[in-house]
Formats: structure tokens, sequence, C-alpha cells
């Protein structure tokens, strides 16, 4: 294949070499661990006098059990809420008053907070974060506002949107109900309600230690200065026992399915089917870079089969994409997603599509597709060093599922090896009937 | 074919990794080029990308007669085909290359950006320059378009704070060019012909209004080669008509527009402050107390922190060119909004009565004046700096005097410009789900 590559270019750099940029293109990582287990990356970067410190806890929504869901992210929410020697909301007073930027996420696998700040202040967000990593206080009289700001926060991004609950409903049939990745990370309401100061500080002292974290530094610093600073501060905090995290093979049972959502509120309708599919670590794994190849030829842009074919082509669509995401510790999906045109329904949209994957399973992908899309990709890569966050979010990703350094330094490579045959294989291998669930959001008959 | 340039591409930025550039302060070169196109750059080798942002004079606010919409629609069609490249053949093209450019309106201007890797650069500014030169608007692609952008105007309507925004925009700008109208947009959206666009992008596309920021892998000389290449061949037209000055006066009133949500979405605004006002930067101190960004403002100590009121609020100062707000926006439960706007309410009298304390505005002005240099972390960032400096008609040694105007300001200049601009009594409240307890008042 890149044999092909190169050729078909007709210039004259050899195909070692094509395939030895390719693994550098990516800036190259510095990574250590201390005695207690944090392992540490570091990503520097001269361009501007800033640095930005992440730390990535091996936890997430997938993690919790049923009747506790939302617990991970309201933890999330309780980390900013004050430890033994800094007030309810100090933290981030400290870093706004110091010019920082910070916030702090929580997704299925992975809890994350981050500080971006002027590079003489990296030791007091070291100093600060290792301190909430050991030293939390969860308080009840914290504890009760925050639950609204919670309730909040979901109502905002789920229950206000119609898409959203649909996702959740598509999650549950995909995933199994009451299993890892088919219940929400920002919880069920009642679930939400019921957690206790108690249920937090539990689920803080399983899961936040430095042996199940990953420190990642970029910017202006260097990797001898990384290490003096994690060694003071996040090195004397004492290792603990973690259970391995457990995540199922399987996903829904009694697939196929499908999913209506008809909603007052929604005014154009959208059509989506999603494929259970594996991750980097769960499932048919050997397919995860070819499914990400594939995912870009199929929808990726407005260039992609599925574009063509739906929206310029047959006029069915107004758009269409695909979508898939390697980086889960479980099973993960790929998705279709189309949205009608005026007059077209959603049952022509399932046919066109339909259509495409037929004729993808039939016919196979040509070479020059294939390599259209590595380059998409890779290119993707290079632009990725022009900010400062995404080196942190794709090491950070990779690491909390399971991935190491050179899996990330090896990627574009990975992607590179991709064949025409390997995609016609992920697509074989992901295209069933048995792993989809299929989902419409439409308008309720009549309503505005 | 594809693969040559990419390949480059890759060596270029293997290249640019294994010699990475010591650390700078931002530079800004005025460049000239010699056909008379201005532009300001940074020069930053430290990733082989240009990033360009750019724009010309004349927006969406003041369209041709029965052409609301006409654009935004002309501005996407720049890229959807332009001299003999079709269509998709356009998008192919600048995909094979990794070249991102594109178009879009707002009120005011008409603005473009381009981003390439500096091994493509030739590609990239040939597109741009085809893109405006030479844009093909085919009848398919032009309807493919407006079916897209009939559809946005109807998706907007699902989503409660794009509603709440565009009530806001109709209420407070009714009777000026800046009012939205959803009606005017779908009727012009329908009628807007392939003449129409073609008449448009020549008003509009024009040398004499033009901003341009670079920043990235290029020098001056180079940059200048290049916008002749893309720039060179526009005419200069005479400036578009504008929008006259908006008149300040807003009566107080609460609308309340129903949705079936379990949240209600809250804008709260107020006249705002000219960009060129000398109390400007007392106003952006007072803004950051009371609703600026990060956990530690006044509003979100009070509606988040201690009452867990909403998941966020915020207030924030907008500019136009013929007009300024100032705007608060927070979303609550339908049975607590009221309790949510009761105290924001408060908090602006409290502002407005009392002031800032003096640890409020030292932690303000260590804030504004720290945050800026941490928010440059990437070329596109440090081109949309460059490019508003100018909008706001500012000089290029501005940077180095801001932190000084922060300080500057004091704690009575805050409760002066509190006082002009904190006016309950003006402010319009825009509420959009099933609030219990707020009733509409006109």
């Amino acid at each position: 294949m890149l044999g092909g590559l190169v050729a078909g270019a007709g210039i004259a750099v050899g195909r070692p070499s094509f395939a030895t940029l390719l693994t550098v293109a990516r800036r190259p990582a510095e990574t250590f661990t201390l005695g207690n287990g944090l392992q540490v990356i570091v990503l520097p970067s001269r361009r501007a006098p800033i640095v930005t410190q992440v730390l990535i806890y091996k936890v997430g929504g997938a993690d919790e059990v049923v009747g506790r869901t939302g617990i991970a992210h309201f933890l999330e929410h309780m980390m900013f809420k004050g430890t033994a020697t800094l007030g309810p909301g100090e933290f981030s007073k400290i870093i706004a008053r110091n010019g920082g930027r910070e916030n702090a996420f929580t997704d299925f696998d992975i809890t994350g907070y981050h500080q971006t700040i002027a590079a003489d202040r990296l030791e007091m967000v070291m100093r600060m974060e290792a301190d909430r990593m050991a030293n939390l206080r969860v308080v009840e009289k914290e504890l009760t506002p925050e639950r609204q700001v919670v309730l909040e926060e979901r109502r905002m991004r789920t229950e206000n949107v119609p898409s959203s609950l649909l996702d959740e409903a598509v999650r549950e049939q995909l995933f199994g109900r009451n299993k890892p990745y088919g219940m929400p990370v920002s919880g069920y309401v009642d679930d939400v309600k019921r957690l206790g100061a108690g249920d937090l500080a539990a689920f803080y002292k399983k899961h936040y230690a430095p042996n199940n974290a990953v420190l990642i530094v970029a910017g202006d610093t260097d990797p001898d200065a990384v290490r003096k600073l994690a060694e003071r501060y996040y090195g004397p905090l004492a290792k603990k026992p973690i259970e391995a995290r457990r995540r199922p093979s399987s996903g829904g049972t009694d697939l196929p399915q499908r999913v209506i959502r008809a909603d007052a509120r929604v005014v154009e309708a959208r059509w989506g089917r999603d494929y259970l599919a594996p991750s980097y670590r769960v499932g048919e794994t050997r397919h995860a870079y070819a499914l990400s190849v594939l995912a870009r030829l199929m929808g990726g842009s407005e260039t992609s089969r599925l574009w063509r074919a739906l929206v310029s082509d047959r006029k069915v669509a107004l758009s269409a994409s695909a979508d898939y995401g390697a980086s889960s510790l479980g099973l993960t999906s790929f998705g279709f997603d189309a949205h009608p045109a005026r007059g077209r329904t959603v049952t022509e949209v399932e046919r066109a599509v339909a259509d495409q994957t037929k004729k993808l399973l039939d016919d196979g992908v040509t070479a020059e597709e294939v390599e259209r899309a590595q380059n998409r990709l890779l290119a993707q890569a290079i632009y990725a060093q022009d900010s400062l966050s995404s080196g942190p979010r794709i090491y950070g990703a990779a690491l909390s599922t399971g991935g190491t350094v050179a899996d990330v330094d090896d990627w574009p490579r990975r992607i590179a090896a991709v064949t025409p045959s390997d995609v016609l294989a992920a697509a074989r291998h992901v295209f069933r009937d048995d792993g989809a669930v299929t989902s419409v959001l439409t308008p309720v008959e009549g309503a505005k | 074919m594809t693969a040559r340039v990419v390949l480059a591409a890759v060596l270029a930025a293997v290249l640019a990794v294994l010699s990475i550039a010591p650390a700078a302060a931002i530079d800004i070169k005025q460049v000239t080029t010699p056909l008379g196109i201005k532009a300001w750059l940074v020069e930053d080798k430290s990733v082989p990308v240009i990033n360009l942002s750019f724009s010309f004079e004349g927006g969406s606010a003041l369209e041709p007669e029965g052409r609301k919409g006409v654009t935004s629609l002309m501005a996407l069609l720049l890229t959807d085909g332009a001299g003999s490249l079709a269509g998709p053949a356009f998008k192919q093209r600048a995909e094979d290359s990794e070249v991102a450019l594109g178009f879009g309106a707002s009120l005011d201007r008409l603005s473009g950006s381009l981003r390439v890797l500096s091994a493509n650069r030739g590609e990239g500014f040939e597109l741009l320059r085809l893109a405006m030169i030479e844009p093909r608007f085919d009848p398919e692609m032009v309807e493919q378009r407006r079916a897209q952008a009939l559809s946005n105007v109807n998706q907007a309507g699902q989503r409660p704070a794009t509603v709440a925004g565009r009530v806001m925009m109709t209420t407070v700008f009714a009777g000026h060019p800046y009012a939205a109208d959803t009606e005017a947009l779908r009727a012009g959206l329908k009628s807007v012909t392939v003449d129409d666009l073609k008449a448009r992008a020549a008003d509009l596309l024009s040398r004499s209004s033009l901003v341009i920021a670079a920043v990235g892998d290029i020098d001056a000389a180079e940059l200048s080669r290049q916008l002749d290449r893309a720039f060179g061949a526009l005419p200069a037209n005479p400036a578009p008509p504008e929008a006259p000055q908006w008149k300040a006066e807003i009566r107080k009133r609460t609308i309340v527009i129903e949705r079936p949500v379990p949240q209600s979405t809250v804008q709260i605004v107020m006249p705002g402050i000219a960009r060129n006002d000398k109390d400007w930067y007392a106003a952006f101190v007072m803004n950051h107390i009371l609703g600026g960004s990060g956990l530690g403002s006044r509003l979100t100590t009070e509606v988040r922190e201690k009452r867990g009121l909403t998941y966020g609020v915020s207030s924030g100062l907008r500019v136009y060119k013929k007009a300024s707000l100032l705007a608060i926006s927070t979303a609550s439960a339908n049975e607590k909004v009221a309790e949510a706007v009761r105290v924001i309410r408060a908090e602006i009298a409290r502002l407005r009565t009392d002031g800032v304390t003096a640890e409020e505005l030292a932690d303000a002005k260590t804030y504004l004046t720290g945050a800026l240099p941490v928010s440059l972390d990437s070329s596109g960032s440090v081109a949309s700096l460059l490019y508003s400096l100018q909008i706001d008609g500012l000089p290029p040694d501005h940077l180095d005097k801001r932190s000084a105007l922060i300080s500057a300001v004091t704690a009575e200049d805050v409760r002066r410009v509190a006082r002009r601009l904190l006016r309950d009594d003006s402010a319009i409240t825009v509420v959009v789900g099933k609030p219990v307890g707020l009733p509409p008042e006109p």
C-alpha cells in the first residue's frame, strides 16, 4: 500500500523513509513513572511561555454500578470544593488570580483535570493538583447545592436536548441496559438525587491514587524540571491497591433494535444507525485502525461516499456522516447519521445508506480513496501539534484506555499500513444486523 | 497526484519538529505588498502551519431588499466550486492538499479563514484566489446550500439558547438593521437567485475594506507574494452602505417564549459600551467581577455555588460596529428560574450601589492581564487576536500597553461605569421554557 502511494506520486523517496517519517510526524513524548506508580508524560513546546497540566484518572462513568450512576461526574464537581488546607472554590480562585484557565471533564473511561497557566506557575498548579489527589474533603454542606448544579448540567446537556435523550436510549440498547456505556455519564436523575457524601468519598478513596493516574505536562518546560516537581509534590502520595477495570466483551441483547423518539420539540427528523464495534482494547481489535480509515472515507467530509451519494447525487439528505472512536476500554460504536431532505423520509434515507453499505461490502474500496482517508488522518496529526491542548488529549485518551505511549507514537504508521482489503474486512465485521441499533428522531405528528 | 503534496508536507512537518524555534514574545510585523495589500503577520516556525484570518466590510445586517440571508449563502458557496472546479471537485482539491478554507458572514463583515501546511501554501493561496475571483455559483450547489440553510433556520428553532438569542436581537434592535427577523430570512433564502449571489459577492469582495491577519510558518516576503496572488485581482469598490448608529434606548420588559423543556434559558441585556470609550477598561474589569470567565465571579458565586440554581451563568460585553450590549446568560430549572433571575438582578443592583472591593479589583486585574498570553496556545488563537486588534482599530503595539491600561483602573472607575451601565430600568429579559413565577412584563 505504501509502495503504491509513493510510486503513484512518482517521487524518489523510498518506502522505508516514508514509514519512518510517519512515525515521527508527531512530537516525541518523554515519559517516566514515579515510585508510587504515577505515569508522567512531558510534551515540550517553546512557542509561548505557558504550560498545560492535565491529570487523568483511569476511572469514569463506565466504572459505576447500577443505582449509583453519575458518581464519577459528581465527584469531578466536588474536586473543586476544598481539601484539608484549601477552602471551597479556593482552587479556582487561585488559578484565576494567576491568569490561568482550568476545567475538568468526565467520560466513560476517564476523568480529567486541566489548567493552562504562565510557565513559572507550573509548580503552583502541580502542588494544588497533587493536594486534591489525596486530601479532598467531601462535606454535605457543599454537596447539597452542587447536586443541584449537576442536575442543572444534565438538564442543559440532555433533558433539554431531544437528540441527547435519543442517544441515551440508543446506548441502552447497543451496550445493554445497566451495563457499562449503556448508563449515562451524567447519571440517572434518581441516582444523582440519592448519592451522599459517603458514596462520593468512598469512590474517591477507591479510584483516586497516583498509580491510577497519568500526569501530562505540555508547553514551555522540560522533562527534568517536570520530574523534579512531580517527585516533590506527587511523589510522597501513597500507592493504593487498584482493582482491575472490567468491561463486557458483548453488547446489548436482542439486537438489532430500533429506537424512535417522537418529540414535540423536534422540527426536522434525523436518522441514525450505530453498530457495536471493536476498540483498540476489546473485540476484534485488529480492525480498529481500518475502521478509522473506513469512517473517514465513508462519511468524514463532503467528499465522502455517503455525502456524495445521499446529498450530492440522490438528494435524499441534507447531510450524512460516519463516526468511529477507537479509544475505549470496552466495545465502542461505529455510527451513521443523516438528515433527510425536505419532502424525503427517514425510510428513503435508511435505504440509501443501506445501498451504500451493500455497495461497499460487495465491491470493496479503492486504493485511492483509502490513501486519501489516510492522508487526511495523518494531516490531522500534524495540525494537532498546533495546539497545546491536543497532545495531552491524545495521550490522555490512550493511556486511560489501556494504551501506551508507544501506541500513540506509532499511530501514524499503523494508519498508513491499512490496506483496502483491511478496510473491507473491517466493514464486513462491523456492518452486521445483529450488532445494530437504528434510531429515528422525529417531530410529533401535527406538533409545531 | 495527491500523494506528492502530502508527502512533502509530512517531510516539512518532521523537519520543523526537529528544529523547534526558541520562545519569543509576539512580534507583529505590518506587511504591505507590492500591490498595496496590507496585513499583520506573526511569524512562528514552531509548527509547519499557516493560519490566515481576513474580512471585508459589509455583512448580513444590510442586505438588498427581500434578499435576507444572501450574504451568508454567498459566503458558503464561495468554496462550492470555482474556476474549472465544479462543486465537489473544489472541495476534493482542497482536501487533497489539506487546505481548510471557509467564509462566513457576521452582521457587519464578510470573513474568511485559511489554514494550510506551509509546504502546501501555494495551493492554499491559489484556492483562496479561485474562491474569491472565480466562484461558480452552480445552480445545483445553490439549491443544496439553500435547502441546508433553510433547515438550519428550522433547527435553530429547536434550541432554547438559540431562540433566546434570536428573540433578544429582534427585541433590543427593533427598527435597526441588526434586528433578527426569521420570517424575512426564510423568505429571503427562498427567493435568492444566482444573480443575487453573484452581485453580492461582487459588492463585498473588495480590496478597499480588507483586513488580514497571518500567523505561522511564513515570512513577510513570501506572505506578500501569496497575498498579491490571492487578493491582488480584487476590485477596489466604494465602501458598502453602513447601518445607522443604534440609539441605546431600551424599555424594561420581560419576554417569555413558551417551549416544552424542563429548563428555562435566560438572557438579560442592557446597553453596553463602545470599544473606543475611555471607560472601556473599567467596564472590562467590572464585567469580569460581575460574571466574567472562570468560577470566581459574583454571579457564579451567588447563583451557582451558593444556591445551585444553574450550571452556568455569565456576563459579557458585546461590541458591534454600530452598537454595544452588556449581556447576561443563564439556564435554570423551570421551577427555579424566577429565583435565579431575582438573584442576578440583586447582584446587578449591589454592584451598581456598592461597587467592588479592593481584593476583587486586584484579582480581576491579575486575571485579565495574565489570561491573554495564556490564551495564545495555537496559531489560530494568535491569528484571531491579530485580526480583532485590527477590527478594534488598535495599533500593533497595543499588547505592550494593555496591561498598564488594565492596571490603571481604580475602584472609583468601576463604580462610575457600573452606575452608567448596570441599569435594571433599561434591561430586557428573555426567557425560553416554561418558567414558573416569572410572568411577562410588557
